[in-house]
């Protein structure tokens, strides 16, 4: 009757399950390619960068990061994390890097999948596509690879200027023209490699599928401003796997469009995730995944998660009407992630838009609180959010309940303490509320 | 004036890093501190500004900096920016950061937000060596020019940069002269000694740094008093070291630090500007490609050896050239850009034949002790 109750304290969009389903078929999918012979890639999280390209040449990729939290939420992981250790590996590097050294370790010892692995494995792929964006991890990871497998690595690069360095004359441009160009490089790179041309009309129609996924996803997000939030982060963190990893499919995009109406018509309905919302909280960075029941007790105190991390998101949308190259489409939408975010960081003479997002979010959904979440292996995912509480704090009069965690090792995360701070936590929100409500700042 | 000369000379800069700058502040000269080895010194000495390497301080706490960075950053960047938040780069006219790492390159962002210069500029730097990385670079150096030229209020030629880039390629050559003199047995100068002359050119400008290096190398070569032979020769790879208090530790544990792979050392003074008359794009070409540092990204070659072969042979003309018997591989705690690189260079190094040890340490004066019986360890094992 309890766990019954606990289930019940968020109330998960119907559609969730569907979402599951799609990505446990991703897993099946890239074992099935691999047995019939198909080539398939392990691939970092692109930002919708290098995966049009893969789809579009027949490339089944499967996502050693989304693996490692499906490892760590089966309780799989530590023995991957351990075995990583013991190959020379330090203990800092990134969980889901460790969970994937150690994972490919034993798979080349043993010659085949290990028969424990959750969710049916990673085949031993054709390519390595790693990525730049954001940490080194995501690429130096993939090049670590190379002493267990003999896999070519490509690194997809992700410029990066600074907030000010955006908008001098000329940045904008010759940062599209290399990322086209180096996404041309990667086509023929792969063409090489597979022995065949691509398609260039079916990288068309896969960009096009692609850009309506992001389009209906951000709208949905957008519907989570709403008060009560129809949505809760759990939902999310399902339902954003497909964003990534499966844009160009038109699976995906029907499912985008069946959430988008369900949770309008939550909004339309008033229907909120959580029964009694009493606080709106926003989650930075990425969550426990080995304990996200976590916040099946925080519902039941009337915890609503109604908005995550900026970077895990959708871009903003763009008007590309008369840019046809699929090349250029992508390099444009891609750097949207960031380019989009500039004017605002800019204007708010913000350091980063990383923190100019959480400042505008926090605002427009209207938040009592944040719950920032340091992963002691992911520095790229933890490193502003010291800054950011600060941040929040002083512009917003929003206050932050730090708690310490980890990807992937379940270790790092005391779940009772976090449960007894966050209690504690709820007179530092009603205290905030009212300080907002003296200081007009609207919620 | 400076009375001091040579070795000392070089050891009183580099236990008062800053007290040239100041003076040169105080004659009208503009000081510009940028992180790591990437941004371009020839432009900043082009236009008659200082470029003065930010580094931390191992022996001092680090306080304020924990208000804003999480503990599980790199050391050495928290402790830049915690001195940078306590005023010690107050003298600074200008910032200049860099995406070599993300961490530095996020502390770059924060170090513009909380400590003001009157100058910043941040330059992103591709991780691979495609050609589209290249004309990138250039392009970000293009427009790195641009905001310093306005900065310094005049023009950077053709000529002025050509001029910077001489004056910068002989302390290249002077800095691989004074390297030449650790080949013998004993070295004429131990691994303590070169770190202190290293870090002084990192402070002074590149004219004074050149007059520095004739100094030494000339009191190195007549020297009576150099270090003792010992029979471990050792190559030191990995982070930044800026504290000679590792490198005293493990030479006083019985050896000779004889070669490094070190941005402090080797990465930053091994390759030229080679010559072109597009000095951008020779500038670019330099330091995006000839720098070895395991952030930029190398194509795998079609076997684990040849991508071993391809990342680290130029170690074992390091490791025949100084006939080096054994390496440390140092690395700060949670520096991912080296930590992924270990498993590698070990395997690279041991198939050399050559003895390895990892250590790994938390940039500070406690965290060396234990350490010490480790690498009496190792020497015991090298024999």
């Amino acid at each position: 009757m309890a766990t019954e109750e606990k289930k019940k304290a968020i109330n998960r969009l119907a559609v969730v399950r569907e979402f599951r389903a799609l990505v446990d078929k991703m897993y099946l999918d890239g074992i099935e390619a691999s047995r019939a012979g198909a080539p398939t890639a392990w691939a970092m999280v692109n930002w919708w960068q290098g995966d049009p390209i893969l789809k579009a040449m027949d490339v089944v990729a499967i996502y050693p990061e989304n693996y490692g939290a499906a490892c760590a939420a089966d309780g799989a992981a530590e023995a991957y994390l351990e075995r990583c250790e013991a190959e020379g590996f330090p203990s800092h590097v990134c969980g889901y890097a460790r969970n994937t050294l150690g994972y490919t370790t034993k798979m080349m010892e043993l010659g085949e999948i290990p028969a424990e692995a959750p969710l049916g494995g990673m085949a031993k792929p054709v390519v390595l596509l790693s990525s730049g964006a954001f940490c080194d991890a995501r690429y130096k990871w993939f090049q670590a690879l190379g002493r267990y497998m003999d896999v070519p690595v490509w690194v997809l690069e992700f410029p990066t200027p600074g907030v000010k360095e955006s908008a001098l004359e000329g940045v904008y441009e010759y940062t599209i023209k290399f990322m086209v160009k180096e996404l041309r490089e990667f086509v023929s790179f792969m063409e090489r490699l597979l022995g065949k041309k691509m398609d260039w009309d079916k990288l068309s129609e896969v960009v096009d599928n692609m850009e309506q996924v992001l389009r209906l996803w951000h709208e949905a997000n957008e519907l989570r401003k709403a008060v009560p939030c129809p949505m809760h982060s759990r939902d999310f963190w399902t339902c954003m796997v497909p964003c990534y990893y499966m844009s160009g499919e038109k699976e995906s995009l029907e499912l985008y469009r069946k959430l988008y109406d369900e949770v309008k018509q939550r909004v339309d309905g008033k229907i909120g995730a959580v029964a009694d919302e009493k606080y709106r909280l926003f989650f930075a960075e990425l969550p426990p995944w080995h304990s996200l029941r976590f916040f099946d007790t925080l519902a039941e105190r009337g915890w609503n998660f109604v908005i995550e991390s900026l970077y895990y998101h959708a871009p903003l949308p763009l008007d590309l009407e008369g840019v046809s190259d699929p090349l250029e489409r992508i390099a444009r939408y891609v750097h949207q992630v960031l380019a989009g975010r500039f004017p605002g960081a800019l204007r708010a003479g913000e350091a980063t838009t990383m923190v100019s997002g959480y400042l505008e979010w926090v605002r427009d959904y209207k938040c009592d609180g944040t719950m920032l979440h340091p992963l002691i292996s992911c520095r790229s995912a933890t490193f502003y959010l010291m800054h950011a509480r600060d941040r929040l704090m002083e512009s917003l009069k929003v206050p932050s309940l730090v708690v310490q965690g980890d990807i992937v090792d379940l270790r790092v995360f005391d779940q009772a303490q976090a449960l007894n701070e966050a209690e504690a936590f709820v007179e530092t929100m009603e205290h905030y509320r009212r300080v907002r409500k003296e200081e007009g700042l609207g919620w | 004036m400076a009375e001091n000369k040579g070795l000392a000379r070089a050891r009183e800069i580099y236990q008062d890093r800053d007290k040239r700058a100041k003076e040169l502040r105080a004659q009208g000269k503009r000081i510009i501190g940028y992180f790591c080895i990437y941004p371009p010194l020839e432009m900043i000495t082009a236009l008659e500004m200082v470029p003065y390497r930010i580094l931390g301080d191992m022996t001092e706490a680090i306080t304020e900096a924990d208000a804003y960075l999480p503990t599980v950053v790199c050391p050495f960047l928290r402790s830049c920016f915690d001195i940078g938040l306590k005023g010690r780069y107050d003298f600074l006219d200008g910032f200049i950061g860099v995406h070599v790492c993300d961490e530095c390159e996020k502390v770059a962002h924060l170090w513009r937000y909380y400590i003001k210069h009157p100058y910043t500029h941040f330059i992103d730097i591709p991780h691979t060596l495609h050609d589209a990385s290249f004309e990138f670079f250039e392009a970000e150096l293009n427009t790195f020019r641009k905001t310093l030229e306005r900065f310094a209020g005049k023009e950077l030629s053709p000529e002025r940069l050509q001029g910077a880039i001489s004056i910068h390629n002989e302390q290249r050559a002077l800095v691989r002269e004074l390297y030449e003199l650790r080949k013998p047995d004993p070295p004429l100068l131990s691994g303590t000694e070169t770190l202190e002359i290293m870090m002084a050119l990192m402070s002074i400008p590149v004219g004074e740094g050149n007059q520095l290096l004739r100094e030494v190398i000339k009191e190195v070569k007549e020297r009576k008093d150099g270090p003792q032979k010992q029979s471990a020769r050792l190559l030191i790879w990995g982070t930044p070291i800026d504290n000679v208090a590792l490198l005293e530790m493990i030479e006083g544990c019985g050896s000779n630090v004889v070669m490094d792979d070190t941005c402090v050392g080797t990465r930053s003074y091994g390759p030229d500007v080679k010559p072109n008359e597009d000095a951008l794009k020779a500038i670019a070409h330099r330091y995006l490609k000839d720098i070895r540092c395991p952030r930029t990204f190398k194509e795998t070659g079609e076997t684990y050896r040849a991508d071993l072969e391809n990342r680290f042979n130029y170690l074992k003309g390091y490791a025949t050239g100084w006939n080096v018997n054994g390496v440390i591989l140092q690395s700060i705690k949670y520096c991912d850009t080296h930590g992924y690189e270990v498993p590698a260079v070990k395997d690279y190094l041991e198939g050399l034949g050559l003895p390895v040890l990892f250590l790994e340490h938390e940039y500070t004066m406690v965290a060396l002790a234990p350490l010490r019986t480790r690498v009496q360890a190792f020497l015991e094992m090298m024999g």
